[in-house]
């Protein structure tokens, strides 16, 4: 997660809040959320090397499928859940979404934006484009459910998610002029507060 | 790695859960590595229910190691060259500490089964005045495998500011119905052995080794998973000029044969009974209203809970209902879930993944 991203969640994120992050990684993000917001903060992850990450940053995580372990955290008293370039992965991300809105009050989530004019030009010369948001080759890649900004922004009004907060960053992860006013083009990735 | 072996006296008395004051107890300790000058060092390893003080290198004269061996000692998982390791057979035990075998003072007899019944908890508060006898105000680590993780679970509970880490591993917060059904029937072997005397055996000279034997043959086939079983024995037959009983036909057969009889050579009976009903009534949320959460929420220590994926004995699903309530309660947990050869006693031996997270968690700092 760049600096520009994370300074946007730690903004968003109240103090003392209580956080599950779904993908948390390594733990880096909940491990600064700890440190500037004393957050109190758990992890979903489901790859050895990034749990055994977390532990060593002093994390706490929990090994699970997100997939198939959000609605076991319904009920916790979670403030805020967090969701970070995660829900493409996911088997059935509206469900998803759905239940990631139950765990929590609010929910951040970001994704990669496939609109992206770099990717449509990549597309546009016959192969799968490649991003620094979307590096992985198409063989190995764990997206399953890529989308633009305009699908998932029209997901969120056909679900009635309601989006408190968006930002959305260019390829160079900052806030543009450019990527603002035509964000489906030439943002590279999007934040949004949803609850 | 420097050893210790010390049997440690403790004068008082001590007031049981049970309701039963013991008036003066031993423990037998050993442990590892040197305390550092501000004894900030320390880590507390407790044993399964059949295991004892001796958890890492091997004593003159022995052939095995310490039943924590692979994870104990110089430049291991936990490192003897920067931890001190504390390890004990606990009160109610036969490997040196104040239990069945030892003579009541009362009587200049052993105790036998009159041994008044030791819970976790009770174990908890023996190993906090060890503790202060080491002058350690608080463990780097709690850890433990089993009913070993048990205790550790238990000290982050009872004693909240005394404990930095708790690593509690194949282990759960109160063991299931097939779990108690399993040691019942253990029991009731040991107890129908005609030399078992209701637990008075040692005044008559005598030993239900048989029962024992066949109480831990059972007990084994719980702590190996069936994929382990088969692939380290199959359906190979025994080597007929190398047999424990003239009935044996399969290679598993008389590998539980010697197992057992191994096992009754060295434990006692009643010992065994009384670390079962230990685990049995272990459930450190019954005094908060059977509510874990309510139970975990005063605890400050760090928890990893690690489960084993072939452990049948305590299923993956019981660390995970830990963790669960653990994040409701909002403490610091880490729940890890690692693949394990073995079945249950998993636990007891080295393997890449696990090794990392427990060495990770008993080196990390916030």
């Amino acid at each position: 997660m760049n600096n520009q991203l994370q300074s946007i969640v730690l903004d968003w994120i109240p103090n003392q809040s209580k956080v599950v992050d779904f993908g948390c990684g390594d733990g880096t993000l909940l491990k600064i959320l700890a440190e500037k917001k004393s957050a109190i903060g758990y992890g979903v992850e489901i790859d050895g090397e990034k749990i055994n990450a977390c532990i060593t940053n002093g994390v706490s995580v929990i090994q699970q499928d997100i997939d198939a372990g959000i609605q076991n955290y319904k009920d916790m008293g979670f403030d805020v859940a967090i969701m970070a370039s995660s829900i493409q992965c996911l088997r059935r991300p509206k469900n998803a979404m759905k239940n990631i809105l139950k765990v929590a009050n609010e929910c951040v989530i970001t994704l990669p934006n496939f609109g992206n004019w770099e990717l449509r030009l990549g597309l546009l010369k016959g192969k799968m484009p490649s991003s620094a948001q979307l590096p992985a080759k198409w063989y190995e890649t764990k997206n399953l459910h890529l989308c633009t900004i305009a699908d998932f922004e029209d997901l969120c009004a056909e679900e009635s998610f309601n989006i408190k907060k968006k930002v959305y960053l260019n390829s160079r992860g900052s806030s543009s002029w450019l990527a603002n006013t035509f964000p489906n083009l030439f943002a590279a990735e999007a934040v949004y507060l949803i609850g | 790695m420097k050893i210790v072996s010390e049997k440690i006296s403790f004068k008082d008395s001590l007031a049981l859960q049970s309701g039963d004051v013991l008036s003066g107890f031993e423990l037998m300790t050993e442990t590892y590595g040197e305390l550092n000058s501000d004894k900030t060092n320390a880590v507390l390893v407790c044993h399964a229910f059949s295991g004892n003080h001796h958890a890492a290198g091997i004593k003159d004269g022995e052939k095995k190691p310490g039943w924590w061996d692979e994870i104990i000692g110089d430049g291991k998982t936990i490192d003897t060259k920067k931890f001190f390791v504390v390890s004990l057979n606990n009160l109610g035990g036969c490997h040196g500490s104040s239990g069945p075998t030892s003579v009541a003072v009362h009587s200049g007899q052993p105790y036998g089964a009159s041994f008044p019944e030791v819970s976790v908890r009770d174990w908890v508060e023996t190993q906090k005045l060890l503790a202060d006898h080491f002058g350690i105000d608080c463990w780097e680590m709690v850890a433990g495998g089993s009913l070993g993780g048990m205790q550790a679970l238990q000290w982050a509970v009872s004693y909240p500011s005394r404990i930095k880490k708790a690593a509690i591993i194949a282990a759960s917060s109160k063991i299931s119905t097939q779990n108690i059904a399993l040691n019942e029937v253990a029991r009731e072997i040991i107890k129908k052995d005609e030399s078992f005397h209701n637990g008075d055996y040692l005044a008559k000279g005598e030993s239900p080794k048989k029962g024992l034997k066949a109480a831990r043959m059972l007990g084994h086939i719980t702590y190996l998973s069936e994929s382990n079983m088969s692939k380290r024995f199959g359906r190979k037959l025994q080597d007929p000029e190398n047999k424990m009983d003239a009935d044996v036909n399969y290679e598993v057969e008389n590998y539980l044969q010697y197992k057992g009889e191994q096992f009754a050579k060295t434990f006692d009976a009643n010992s065994y009974i009384l670390m079962t009903k230990a685990m049995d009534s272990f459930d450190p949320a019954k005094g908060f209203d059977n509510d874990l959460v309510a139970c975990l929420q005063n605890a400050q220590a760090k928890l990893l809970i690690a489960s084993f994926d072939s452990d049948w004995l305590f299923p993956k699903e019981y660390g995970l209902d830990i963790q669960m309530s653990a994040i409701k309660a909002g403490i610091n947990s880490t729940y890890i879930e690692l693949e394990g050869d073995y079945g249950h006693d998993s636990f007891l031996f080295h393997s890449d993944r696990y090794s990392a997270a427990l060495k990770n968690f008993l080196n990390s700092n916030e």
